[in-house]
């Protein structure tokens, strides 16, 4: 483990991308204790305020403080991605390791599927199942795991058989060992690394998913202090107060080029012949 | 004689990232005079590439000329501009390339490409080129060139594309051309065709000739002086005969005492030819692809790719049975079909006991027939350390306690000539050769009776290739065990080996002792391929 | 291109459009609604409900109902809408040809910026030009349709005030405002494209640099730009076909957030609409017709592909 971080510090992409994403988790595991006021603390005489120094990074337009409001929501928008991005992961693994292990006609009907079921652009799908299933920020989360469960089959499914081909694999079974050793212990140590790199990479979509589902009004509702709902809100006051949109767009972008990088780095870092 | 490509005291460097640099050449000096050929020969790593790319002024970035001349008829290449260059590069001097799978642009028609060369360099219209894209086609022993103009480089043979990577080498007459191991890629009895095509166009256009190889028997036969190349110096530079019968340098005579002979024997031992067979095979058939839906619906009958055809053929107790064949003809099919990696039709007999599926081989026939694979690269787990790597046999076949597998990793590896703290590293700090090693290790930790070797020597040097040799036929001594070697060398199991099995086409077309096979032997194909094979002088 | 080749990618795509038909229809069959309820109101009397949903089909099995409406779609009916009671086929039409206006100036424009970008970001790589593209993409990756309309707009439109911030009017009625009306949304869906296709360009292109067919042709003593542009970018551009046709998936949702953002009434707006409305036929219809469009345009790029690539013989 430390080797791996000494690894990815040396790239410029996996040491900037580490420190987004470190700055984003400790935004998360502290924001609300630091943060200067509660999230729906009203200040009414101070709103659409630009940055100073009572409010760093000015109100909104009920004179609730931008800064604090961003660190509450980072739980909403960095957890809820990450745990989306996690679930359809794990879903889409299973469903193309085992799809992979299979072979033949099983997995060709099962490529074919996913081919299809890709078809349905990610962002429409979520909306069909936060539709489905009801306006909440949970269901925003089942919805992009599901959206993501067939790109990331895909995604294992190639990753397995490029394993899979080794002869190293063939080594194990010309021994014969069983199926259990082969799949834990030879094959699934090389098909973590490129999934965890492409996982990472995918957080990002998965913070630009969520927000955008706020933004439509479809994933978390006011008064949360969600980053896409925060944009949303604010382009109402827009003329009034151009922080209000800029915070919380630049947060969104900043957590998605934060874990973009980070899994650019992850790519370098985790092959063990460089 | 003047020599054509004069060069002197050259010496190159490479930066490396972290400071530094490495020296890639040190005080070149050779000569080409004109109608010769200068045969380059070294292992990887020896810089030989380095040379050619120097002479064809293609260095990369991190290259530091460090002093020296390159002079091609009396200009010094090293002083010329970019554009200079670009003029010379395919006009003045050629160059043919190791893979003409991977020179020939894809994309692009074989006319295009060999025609394109005119255009630049002798200021032809697309037309008069095209025609005389032809001509050269037809110079190189193509068949049909018209037709061969229009092709795709997917369209033509492996021997085909490298002729006319030749036909664009020659097509400007230039004066010196580089030829980088240009017969590796390609089977024996193609890469007999292509030498025998140099040689042809070498007497008549008198161009000067730089031969790089890595394989000696070959540029014995091309070459009328060698150059021995090591780390960077030319350590012996005389006429072919010489280096060959009176080698001076030391490295020359360990790299020709390396060179597999057929008349060399390494193994003395003799095999039990009336003792039961250790393994028996009848009528093994390998099919490869399942049948298509669509083209069945279409009615388009495509036979099954066949990767093995009935073959039969028996390998006694303590006994090197040699598989040779080009590739695809079903060599490393057989290996897959007997450790189950490939299911299969007919029947095994092993120590008389019958296995007519992949499901029918248990724990105890695993153990006893082991396989290695040509690539150490890809058959060992990147991610495990040699220690595990090696103590994992030991535990799937209950050899001992776990509280001794260090102890028993240790005496693998120093069985394989590797020291002990090898078990703490991991396969990509290792070279080839010691891979190689620790993959012959691996297999001979469950003390089997039959060792299948796939190509095991094929992607290393000579040296090394010699050493893993010796380590086999030591290992066999020692513990009675069997092999099934396969490979494209013909000298080099014909040393080896008691018996050899001649595929082509996934057909088993002989199978003779090593003294019938010297005799003369049976089948037209056999014939062949031992022409084919150059046989090192002296 | 051989014709089992063809017929084998037509099934597929056949196979698609059947799997994306029941995706749509059991999502949206599985919604919480009553279409019937939704029709008359809640005060409807039980009667009328019951003549209505025998009407509609709705007392019959699930799978019945999914033959009536595939049925219907094969013969351009999309049903009713819930909501205005017109043909929805119709609507969801006009709304694709406007949706495809913007799909294809976006496509148009992103080609123009990122393959040049991705080019020159090759040939220069590791240079501060190489630098630059790799920023540009990393940044414009990062920024959600929405966030970059709704900042292209408070630049182009609230400060500046040189574009309207919504609305559309059809180039048949007047051109040049148009134009100005399609700006904004073309500039907005186009840079997560331009971002991807750029950075794939270049790969591709860095690839096919180092190979030893480009290394043949630099030492016959081709030009650098020969080198480049008759050898490198055929075999470099032609993956980014497919890499384009699969980001048409990206498009399509940035186009549902873009049109909402602009105003402009295509399929997007109309889903977005009918999902906020519950309209069954008219997200049916959306979502079907945006599935669609994607198999579609993946069918021809794979064609394309295969039309274009000789090395390739597909079995």
């Amino acid at each position: 483990m430390p080797e791996l971080l000494a690894r990815l510090l040396r790239s410029p992409q996996g040491a900037l991308g580490l420190a987004i994403v470190a700055m984003a988790l400790l935004a998360v595991a502290v924001g609300p204790l630091v943060a200067p006021y509660a999230p729906e603390g009203l200040f009414p005489l101070n709103r659409y305020k630009a940055p100073s120094a009572a409010f760093p990074l000015g109100t909104d337009q009920y004179g609730r403080d931008i800064l604090s409001r961003l660190l509450h929501g980072a739980r909403a928008t960095v957890v809820m991605a990450v745990c989306a991005t996690a679930l359809g992961t794990l879903a889409g693994a299973v469903v193309g390791t085992a799809s992979a292990y299979w072979g033949g006609r099983g997995d060709e009907a099962i490529m074919r599927t996913i081919d299809a079921i890709m078809s349905v652009p990610s962002l429409l799908f979520a909306l069909l199942i936060v539709n489905l299933l009801g306006k909440s920020s949970v269901n925003a989360l089942i919805a992009v795991a599901i959206a993501f469960t067939p790109a990331m089959a895909r995604i294992s499914r190639s990753v397995a058989l490029t394993v899979r081909k080794q002869d190293y694999i063939n080594a194990a079974i010309a021994r014969g060992e069983g199926a259990p050793y082969v799949v834990l212990r030879e094959m699934l140590p090389n098909v973590v690394a490129p999934i965890v790199v492409e996982m990472t990479i995918r957080v990002s979509f998965a913070v630009m998913l969520f927000a955008t589902l706020s933004f439509l009004g479809l994933g978390a509702q006011p008064p949360a202090p969600e980053w896409g709902l925060m944009v949303s809100e604010a382009r109402k006051f827009m003329h009034l107060s151009a922080w209000m949109i800029l915070w919380p767009s630049l947060a969104i972008a900043f957590v998605a080029i934060g874990f973009n990088l980070l899994g650019d780095g992850l790519r370098d870092a985790l092959n063990p012949r460089t | 004689m003047t020599a054509v490509l004069d060069i002197a005291g050259y010496t190159l460097d490479y930066a490396l990232p972290k400071g530094g640099s490495f020296r890639a050449l040190e005080n070149i000096v050779l000569t080409i005079a004109r109608g010769e050929v200068l045969g380059l020969v070294g292992e990887s790593g020896s810089g030989k590439t380095s040379l050619a790319w120097a002479i064809m002024r293609y260095l990369p970035g991190n290259a530091q000329e460090v002093g020296g001349t390159i002079r091609l008829n009396g200009e010094d290449l090293r002083s010329k501009s970019p554009a200079e260059i670009a003029a010379i590069r395919g006009r003045r001097i050629g160059m043919v390339f190791q893979d003409p799978s991977t020179s020939l642009n894809p994309t692009l028609t074989l006319g295009a490409q060999l025609s394109e060369a005119l255009v630049r360099h002798r200021s032809l219209t697309l037309k008069q080129a095209w025609a005389e894209g032809e001509a050269m086609m037809a110079k190189v022993g193509l068949h049909r060139p018209a037709d061969m103009m229009h092709r795709y480089p997917h369209e033509a043979s492996g021997g085909e594309k490298q002729r006319v990577v030749i036909a664009t080498a020659f097509s400007c007459q230039p004066e010196c051309i580089l030829f980088d191991e240009p017969t590796t890629a390609l089977d024996v009895i193609t890469a007999r065709q292509i030498l025998d095509l140099f040689r042809r166009l070498q007497d008549e256009t008198a161009v000067a000739s730089l031969y790089i190889s890595h394989d000696l028997a070959v540029v014995a036969t091309v070459a009328d002086r060698v150059a021995v190349i090591h780390r960077g110096r030319l350590v012996e530079t005389a006429p072919v005969i010489q280096v060959f019968n009176r080698p001076q340098a030391d490295y020359t005579k360990r790299l020709i005492a390396a060179v597999p002979r057929p008349d060399r024997r390494l193994n003395d031992t003799t095999a039990d030819a009336e003792a039961a067979p250790l393994l028996e095979v009848r009528s093994l058939t390998v099919r490869y692809g399942q049948e298509s839906l669509v083209r069945r619906l279409l009615g388009v009958e495509r036979e099954r790719v066949l990767g093995n055809r009935a073959v039969s053929l028996s390998v006694q107790p303590g006994e090197i049975l040699g598989v040779v064949g080009e590739s695809g003809s079903g060599k490393s099919t057989l290996a897959r079909a007997l450790t189950g990696l490939n299911p299969f039709d007919g029947e095994i007999l092993f120590d008389g006991r019958r296995i007519a599926s992949a499901g029918d081989m248990d724990r105890a026939y695993r153990r006893d027939v082991q396989l290695v694979f040509q690539h150490p690269d890809s058959s060992l787990n990147p991610r495990q350390r040699i220690g595990e790597i090696l103590s994992r046999p030991l535990k799937l076949y209950g050899n001992g306690h776990e509280a001794d597998f260090p102890q028993r990793v240790a005496e693998l590896l120093e069985q394989v000539h590797l020291p002990r703290s090898f078990a703490q590293r991991y396969p990509h700090q290792l070279s080839g050769g010691e891979k190689q090693r620790v993959a012959i290790a691996r297999a001979f930790a469950s003390h089997p009776r039959l060792v299948i070797c796939d190509e095991i020597t094929s992607s290393l040097d000579v040296s090394v290739q010699a050493a893993v040799i010796q380590l086999l036929l030591d290992l066999q001594r020692r513990f009675g065990t069997a092999y099934l070697f396969i490979t494209h060398d013909l000298n080099l199991v014909r040393q080896i080996a008691h018996r050899i099995a001649v595929m082509f086409r996934g057909e088993l077309v002989e199978l003779a002792t090593v003294g019938e096979l010297a005799a003369g032997p049976k089948h037209a194909y056999t014939t062949a391929l031992i022409d084919a094979v150059p046989a090192p002088v002296g | 291109m051989s014709l089992t080749y063809l017929l084998r990618r037509s099934g597929l795509m056949i196979y698609t459009l059947v799997v994306v038909s029941l995706i749509v229809f059991g999502i949206t069959q599985a919604l919480p609604a009553d279409a019937a309820v939704m029709m008359l109101g809640e005060n409807a009397t039980p009667d009328a409900l019951a003549a209505i949903r025998q009407r509609l089909g709705l007392d019959q099995p699930v799978w019945m109902q999914y033959g009536r409406w595939l049925a219907g779609v094969l013969h351009g009916d999309f049903g009713l809408s819930l909501r205005t009671g017109q043909p929805v086929g119709a609507v969801m039409i006009e709304a694709l040809s406007r949706s495809l206006l913007l799909a294809v100036l976006s496509i148009g424009l992103m080609l123009l910026v990122a393959v040049p970008l991705g080019i020159v970001a090759a040939i220069r790589r590791g240079r501060i030009a190489d630098l630059f593209v790799s920023v540009v993409s990393y940044v414009g990756v990062s920024f959600p349709e929405f966030v970059t309309a709704t900042l292209v707009v408070l630049v182009m439109a609230d400060w500046l005030q040189l574009l309207p911030a919504t609305g559309y009017v059809p180039l048949t009625e007047d051109p040049l405002r148009g134009i100005r009306h399609l700006v904004l949304p073309v500039l907005t869906v186009s840079v997560i494209l331009v971002a991807h296709v750029s950075r794939m360009v270049r790969s591709e292109l860095v690839d096919v640099l180092h190979t030893d067919y480009i290394r043949a042709a630099r030492l016959k003593g081709l030009d650098e730009r020969t080198v480049l542009f008759r050898h490198a970018l055929r075999n470099a551009l032609l993956p980014t076909i497919t890499i384009v046709a699969l980001d048409v998936g990206y498009l399509l949702g940035g186009i549902i957030v873009v049109e909402e953002i602009f105003a402009l009434p295509g399929v997007g707006r109309q889903l977005i609409v009918a999902i906020q409305a519950r309209d069954l036929p008219a997200i049916q219809a959306g979502a079907l017709i945006m599935a669609a469009t994607y198999s579609v345009v993946n069918f021809l790029a794979d064609l394309a592909y295969a039309a274009l690539d000789k090395r390739i013989q597909y079995a």
